[in-house]
């Protein structure tokens, strides 16, 4: 980049990436129509699941669990990784982490706005879902803090709130830019929404502290979100659930996932929105080496697990291990297999690291695999727990798999508005690294 | 109190309300309100209960039934009934889904072009007479066919047929043990059959006998097997070629040669010769030859086995013979059936003092020959009563036509079947439950038969109608009860009426042994006439001969063996399965001959190779023909072809696996010297209970698995049921299942699996809303109107038995009425599960309040409890130390499932045999 | 002094307030205005540290123990047996004070900031008073009730 001039730089900064936010072509309007197509049509088919009960999707006795705790798993996994780029790569220091930050910020929210909507699609009772809510009623009743599904209420709104301040946070000096290079009705409501921020010594010395304490309270997060999702599961006696490792191995799988949906979004949105500059090879090399990391970590925990099943003279353990290999769902399991251990060695192969289109496609792969990982996990573990009287199959229904391509359009969608409303890059931050 | 004085001062009670009527659902449109005083014998929230007879077949068990605001709502058996003992078996306890079946026949039916028209009483009685007199006029006879009827009912019939001029025809019964009566007929000149106190006898040996399915009275036989099982010295030899629920619960099962039947029973005769006990010399010169290596061969049992059962069988003081079932419905079943009598005779067991009653009923001889007569048009009018001849007859008969020929064919029915299809006139009668009445299922046995509701609908008694025909001005209640003051006496009467039976002095008379006329019949025997594959068809408890098909209850509880609820398979052993390349569901094709059958196979553990078994109300009509010598249906198929369609049929099969897979359900060994001591440590102090902690006791050994329990249990609780599709899915909403586990050798064990209430419950701290939580009594409770319907507490729970709403289960009218307004209906969304019948502990517990006392051992008994004919359920209170469930559970065979995941479950097993 | 002194790179911004700073001008006598964060100005001017940790720690400590007030109360108001767990299960109840802990915390340090920052502000949101890329010096001071 040009040292010459810093305006000069500072102002193609502004311009570039508030050019993003320009008036949207047929494509984007066909993509976002697509997407709200697909929300139209997951939000009437929960509705349809409403009016005649649960019993439209797949669920039964003794797999109680299925495709949409499967969803909500891997939602809250992708978040994961837009904290751990803003957050503690913030605290490490790492400078690549500005050409994603903001993405991968917007990312944890959106992804956290979809994983919440599945414990409460997954409900026998919807309407009453707010007894799940810690507040003084007249049934004089609490909810039961015991319960590995209140720390979920509690992690995930945490972690949505915790997310959204940390995103809007990061977002206030470029909002200001965009306040200042707008025009009209625009400028106005980012006036509003950068709350009146001018760049003062005043603001700025808060700014940092503010900005390090909420990165230091995230960082937590980043463990202890999935941890306690992780929980869920660990919590229970179901073989297969019921294991010590689960925390680690959720965390990492959730990591390897969120950073493969990083690549997934932030590698068209660079050829698409022409940001080659600002989102280079090497900023996708170093997440391609976190995503190598965590699934590392992900195939010593299917060791792990499955040395525990081999060594542990736990016949129902075992059983769940052998019958997840060679069972009913045995083809899943072998996919996972193959998109989150085999896949990712590759990426010790410089060349592959740094062939885009090689990680795109790789990404997509992880992506499908930490899904029926999910799946994998709850499905298999359900079918075959202790009473062999009551073992038995799940398939999904036409109207889960509805409500998870919904999953998939709403993520879409409101990243499809996020690009166009709001500064898809630091620009105070690009600005701060160019010096 | 103990349970059975309670239920007595029930019984005491409902006396009282002997004269009064019943209530009345008709004209009520209002809620009853508390501030008008009960009336009509309706006190809200007050059960009333009435003692009388099941009839869902004609065994003849004790039930009681609960009226709560005027409707039915449960049926329990009648505590120390002579027949049934105090147990009910699951086509009992579905019998109200006959009284509110909604297809029940609510008018007399006419046929018209197309279709049935419905027309008044009077009409239809004025067509009657009118074909009647017309009938006689021109010389054609009338007729009366009837499914077995004993009691008044049975002199009412000879009754209207004198004044009318009807001929009673011999009574039609798929299970007519027709062989059996003959045999003893010539043996010991009376063709009954006898009662058999399988109790009293140490070794038992039944030969296709199912006592435990559809035999004479299972439920008796069941509560007999229970007492006879708890001693040491008994043991039950079942032989049969096939596998039944009977052959699953013998401690031994004899696997036979198809026909082999014979064979064992003279092996038997033969080896028992040396023993004080001889048969006559007669017979045994009539009988051929068989050396023990025939024997072997012939039964197929090997010697090994053979030599147990005799050996068995010499040393024992009162060895027992029964022989039925499908050991007689094949050829040569005439020789099989007068062997087991020679052997019931030398034994001294052919006691005819309390002879089952089937004096009024023919054989299928008798339907052929009715057919014949229908075929020659000499026949006016024919009266067809509660039984079901076209459904049972070979299409060689070609009955449903025939049954066009007479001038009027007059139905008694309750619900449409294939019978009333072909008839003119059908007359709806009314259920037991609304009617008067009496039975003799044995002689000198006598039940009541007493509505408990008023008709629901339009309909009239057998009895009434046939009173009215008859020309008589009184109403039938009138005329029983004269009959029965003359019979019994006024203070007699007062007893039969509180308590539902009447056990009448026993004639003395002795039967006398002579097998002169047997001699033909034995010395006719060919042992080498053996088969090797076949098709069988089996009673099945369920539907008993395919008469209770319509309740749908009893296509929800699964069949015991199989586990199959709905839909119709043919069992399939294992090695034909393999060679077939055939999994369950996938349909395969029986034929032989141009007979043929298309039905999906469920693989069944236990059957050898070549055995397939398909159930009586599976297959339409009578295929295989009837045996000319004894007019009993032929129930085998020889050498049938097998071969696969390749046509896949998802079948409802709820078990996910028949192997207990080495969990430890059942452990081996059970004693608690050879039991490893597991100690749980324990992080937290351990919650007290102070006065009551609920738990029950299931005696493995005493399980027949017969699923009384289970179907008590929806009726009782309300539980839904939820039909095909959602049994496919495995979404059936049983509260407790009877599962059944298969050994290698193809033994079974059947473990009844309920709420284990546990002391730890894995299901209740996972519940964000304590929907799920712990009472101060030690059960594990569900709170419905908090549940959100997470279900993490079903996937939690080891024992898989917790149900899911997952849908709103709307209950067909009328069967909303047989809901218990002691239980809530639940919800869609919210689980549910086994409560221990806390309604009934509440109620206990109530009553122990204004007594000031606590509840007493015995005085809570759940549904299930209370329903098992074989008592193997025990439940009460683990902190009374004198309580049974706490002697029980402390006993060396007790033992809980799964122990070794800490749930300290209140549900313990007692280990069964080995 | 009244014009605002404006630089276009943050080194020349630096070396001017070096320059003030020896002039002996305190960091209250000066209202900085930067298009990006130099961490060097709050050495430069010796900026002390601010209120926003006592912010963190207080609002952390409340969610500490407001989580765990919270779950004892609910479970004293009325215990009910769930699983054989005593009434007070402390290490679930650890769980939910430590989410509560960071809630209030990030809550806590984001309500500091806006206050301590004096956002938003009205005055600020309807008339721009930023210098655009530039960096700028002003005298005089930063108003506000809580300036420090």
């Amino acid at each position: 980049m040009n040292k010459t001039d810093p305006i000069e730089a500072r102002e193609r900064f502004e311009s570039d990436v508030l050019s993003v936010m320009g008036r949207p072509g047929f494509r984007y309007f066909a993509a976002l129509g697509f997407c709200a197509f697909l929300v139209t049509l997951g939000f009437g088919l929960w509705g349809w699941q409403i009016f005649r009960g649960v019993g439209v999707a797949g669920i039964s006795h003794p797999v109680g669990w299925g495709v949409y705790i499967t969803n909500f798993v891997f939602w809250v996994g992708i978040a994961h990784s837009g904290t751990l780029i803003s957050a503690v790569l913030f605290l490490f220091r790492a400078k690549f982490r500005t050409s994603f930050n903001r993405a991968a910020e917007a990312m944890t929210v959106f992804a956290l706005m979809v994983a919440g909507l599945f414990p409460l699609i997954h409900l026998g009772r919807v309407w009453i879902f707010y007894y799940l809510l810690p507040y003084p009623n007249q049934r004089l009743l609490w909810p039961n803090f015991r319960s590995p599904l209140i720390w979920d209420v509690f992690a995930v709104t945490t972690y949505m709130i915790v997310s959204l301040v940390f995103f809007y946070v990061g977002m206030i000096p470029d909002l200001a830019v965009a306040r200042r290079r707008l025009k009209g009705f625009a400028s106005r409501i980012f006036a509003i929404l950068s709350l009146g921020w001018n760049g003062s010594l005043g603001q700025w010395r808060h700014y940092n502290k503010l900005y390090i304490f909420l990165a230091a309270f995230a960082t937590p997060l980043v463990a202890s979100v999935h941890s306690i999702v992780s929980w869920d599961f660990a919590v229970s006696i179901v073989p297969g659930w019921h294991t010590t490792i689960f925390a680690p191995y959720f965390v990492a799988g959730a990591i390897l996932s969120g950073t493969a949906m990083v690549i997934t979004l932030v590698w068209p949105m660079q050829r698409i929105l022409k940001l080659e500059n600002y989102i280079t090879t090497d900023h996708f090399e170093a997440i391609a080496k976190i995503l190598l990391l965590t699934s590392l970590i992900v195939s010593y925990s299917y060791i792990v697990e499955t040395g525990f099943a081999f060594y542990g003279e736990h016949p129902f353990e075992a059983e769940q291990f052998r019958y997840r290999s060679f069972g009913d769902y045995a083809v899943l399991y072998w996919v996972m297999i193959f998109c989150n251990s085999l896949l990712p060695l590759t990426l010790f192969v410089r060349r592959l690291r740094r062939s885009l289109p090689y990680l795109f496609v790789l990404s997509l792969l992880v992506n499908v695999g930490m899904w029926i990982e999910r799946f994998v996990i709850i499905v298999n573990s359900l079918a075959r727990d202790y009473d062999p009287y009551a073992w038995g199959t799940y398939t999904p229904s036409p109207v889960e798999i509805g409500i998870t391509l919904m999953s998939f359009g709403l993520f879409f969608l409101l990243y499809l508005i996020f690009l166009k409303v709001l500064p898809i890059l630091s620009i105070t931050e690009l600005k701060e690294h160019h010096g | 109190m103990d349970r059975r004085k309670f239920l007595q001062t029930a019984g005491i009670v409902s006396g009282t309300v002997f004269m009064g009527s019943c209530g009345s659902e008709r004209d009520q449109n209002k809620l009853i309100s508390y501030l008008v005083p009960p009336e009509d014998g309706v006190t809200p929230g007050k059960a009333l209960w009435y003692a009388t007879t099941c009839t869902e077949c004609t065994a003849g068990c004790g039930a009681m039934v609960r009226v709560r605001e005027g409707r039915p709502v449960k049926i329990e058996g009648i505590p120390e009934h002579p027949v049934s003992r105090g147990g009910l078996c699951m086509r009992g306890q579905s019998s109200l889904w006959r009284l509110y079946h909604p297809e029940r026949i609510k008018t007399p039916l006419l046929r018209q072009e197309g279709g049935f028209l419905e027309i008044s009483w009077e009409e239809a009685l004025g067509r009657i007479r009118e074909n009647l007199d017309v009938a006689r006029s021109e010389g054609r006879r009338s007729v009366y066919l009837a499914g077995r009827t004993t009691g008044s009912l049975s002199e009412m019939i000879d009754l209207f047929g004198e004044t009318a001029g009807v001929e009673r025809l011999p009574e039609f019964e798929y299970f007519s043990h027709a062989a059996l009566r003959r045999s003893y007929g010539a043996l010991f000149g009376r063709e009954e059959i006898p009662h058999f106190p399988i109790d009293e006898a140490d070794v038992l040996l039944t030969v296709g006998a199912d006592l435990l399915e559809t035999f004479l009275s299972p439920v008796d036989f069941a509560a007999r097997y229970s007492e006879a099982v708890s001693r040491e010295n008994f043991r039950w030899f079942h032989a049969e070629p096939h596998m039944s629920l009977t052959g699953a619960n013998a401690h031994r099962r004899l696997i036979l040669k198809p026909g082999g039947e014979a064979a064992l029973l003279a092996h038997l005769l033969r080896t028992s010769a040396s023993g004080g006990r001889k048969p006559p010399r007669a017979v045994l010169d009539s009988l051929p030859e068989l050396s023990p290596q025939d024997a072997a061969d012939a039964t197929g049992l090997g010697e090994k086995s053979l030599r147990e059962l005799t050996e068995a069988w010499a040393g024992a003081k009162r060895p027992m013979v029964i022989a039925g079932g499908v050991s007689v419905g094949q050829r040569g079943g005439e020789a099989v059936s007068l062997l087991a009598g020679l052997l019931q005779g030398m034994h001294g067991w052919a006691d005819f003092s309390r002879a089952e009653n089937y004096g009024n009923v023919g054989n299928a001889n008798d339907l052929a020959k009715l057919s014949d007569r229908l075929a020659t048009g000499g026949i006016g009018v024919i009266f067809i009563s509660r039984t079901n001849p076209v459904y049972h007859a070979p299409d060689d008969l070609h009955l449903s036509a025939r049954l066009r020929q007479p001038d009027l064919a007059v139905g008694f029915a309750d619900l449409p079947d294939e019978t009333t299809r072909e008839l003119d006139l059908i007359l709806p009668v009314s259920h037991t439950y609304e009617s008067w009445g009496d039975t003799e299922p044995r002689r000198g046995i006598r039940t009541l038969i007493r509505p408990a509701v008023q008709p629901l609908y339009d309909t009239r008694s057998e009895g009434g109608i046939l009173l009215e025909l008859a020309g008589k001005g009184e109403s039938y209640r009138d005329w029983l009860f004269s009959r029965w003051s003359g019979r019994f006496g006024e203070k007699a009467l007062g007893e039969f009426a509180s308590r539902g039976y009447l056990v009448e002095e026993a004639p003395g008379e002795k039967a006398q042994f002579d097998p002169a006329d047997a001699i033909d019949v034995l010395k006719r025997i060919d042992f080498a006439q053996t088969a090797g594959p076949g098709l069988w068809i089996t009673p099945s408890i369920r539907a008993f001969d395919g008469r209770s098909r319509p309740l749908k209850l009893l296509s929800e509880v699964p069949d015991p063996l199989t586990t199959i609820s709905y839909g119709r398979w043919v069992s399939v052993p294992e090695a034909d399965a393999k060679r077939l390349k055939i999994r369950d569901g996938e349909e395969v094709r029986l034929s032989s001959g141009d007979w043929s059958v298309e039905l999906p196979a469920r693989i069944q553990p236990g059957l050898l190779k070549g055995r397939f078994t398909v159930h009586r109300e599976h297959l339409h009509r009578a295929p295989f023909g009837i045996d000319p010598d004894t007019g009993e249906f032929i129930v085998r198929l020889d050498g049938p072809r097998v071969e696969k369609t390749g046509v896949k049929r998802p079948l409802a099969v709820l078990a996910g696996s028949t192997s207990r897979q080495g969990r430890g359900i059942i452990p081996d060994p059970v004693h608690r010297e050879a039991k490893k001591e597991e100690v749980h440590a324990r992080l937290y102090p351990e919650h007290e209970h102070p006065e009551y902690r609920w738990a029950m006791a299931v005696d493995l050994r005493r399980c027949i698995g017969c699923g009384a329990c289970a179907a008590a249990c929806y009726v009782e609780n309300n539980v839904p049921v939820t039909g095909q599709k959602d049994h496919l899915k495995g979404r059936e909403m049983s509260w407790l299942r009877i599962e059944p586990y298969y050994r290698d050798d193809g033994a079974v064990e059947f473990v009844p699996m309920l709420c284990q209430h546990c002391h730890f419950a894995p299901c209740e701290p996972v519940c964000p809303v304590y929907a799920a939580y712990h009472n101060p009594q030690g059960l594990n409770v569900q709170v419905y109107n908090r549940c959100v319907g997470t279900r993490y507490c079903s996937n939690n729970c080891p024992y898989k038995v917790r149900r899911f709403n997952w849908w709103p289960h709307k209950a067909e009218e009328p069967l909303r009425r047989m809901h218990n307004p002691d239980v809530p209906v639940r919800a869609r969304g919210v689980m549910e599960k086994c409560t221990f019948c806390i309604q009934r502990i509440r109620a206990a517990g109530d009553a122990a309040k204004d007594e000031g006392r606590k509840i007493r051992d015995g005085e809570v008994m759940p549904a299930c409890a209370q329903s098992c004919p074989t008592s193997a359920i025990v439940f009460g209170n683990l902190k009374d130390l004198e309580a049974k469930v706490t002697r029980l559970s402390k006993a060396d065979r007790a033992y809980r499932i799964f122990d070794v995941l800490g749930t300290e479950s209140s549900v313990y097993y007692l280990k069964g045999q080995e | 002094m009244n014009e605002p002194l404006l630089f276009d790179n943050s080194d020349d911004f630096l070396r001017a307030l070096r320059q003030l700073k020896e002039e002996g001008k305190t960091w209250r006598e000066l209202r900085l205005h930067m298009p990006f964060n130099v961490p060097e100005v709050e050495e430069i001017l010796e900026v002390p540290a601010g209120g926003m940790r006592f912010f963190a720690v207080a609002g952390a400590l409340a969610g500490f123990l407001g989580g765990f007030a919270l779950t004892i109360y609910t479970v004293l108001d009325w215990p009910i047996i769930v699983g054989g767990k005593p009434i007070v299960s402390v290490p679930p109840f650890l769980l939910i004070a430590y989410i509560l802990t960071i809630l209030f915390g990030s809550l806590a340090v984001f309500g500091g900031f806006l206050l301590l920052a004096r956002m938003p502000s009205v005055r600020e949101i309807r008339e721009c008073r930023d210098f655009g890329n530039h960096f700028a010096i002003l005298p005089g001071e930063e108003e506000g009730p809580w300036k420090q």
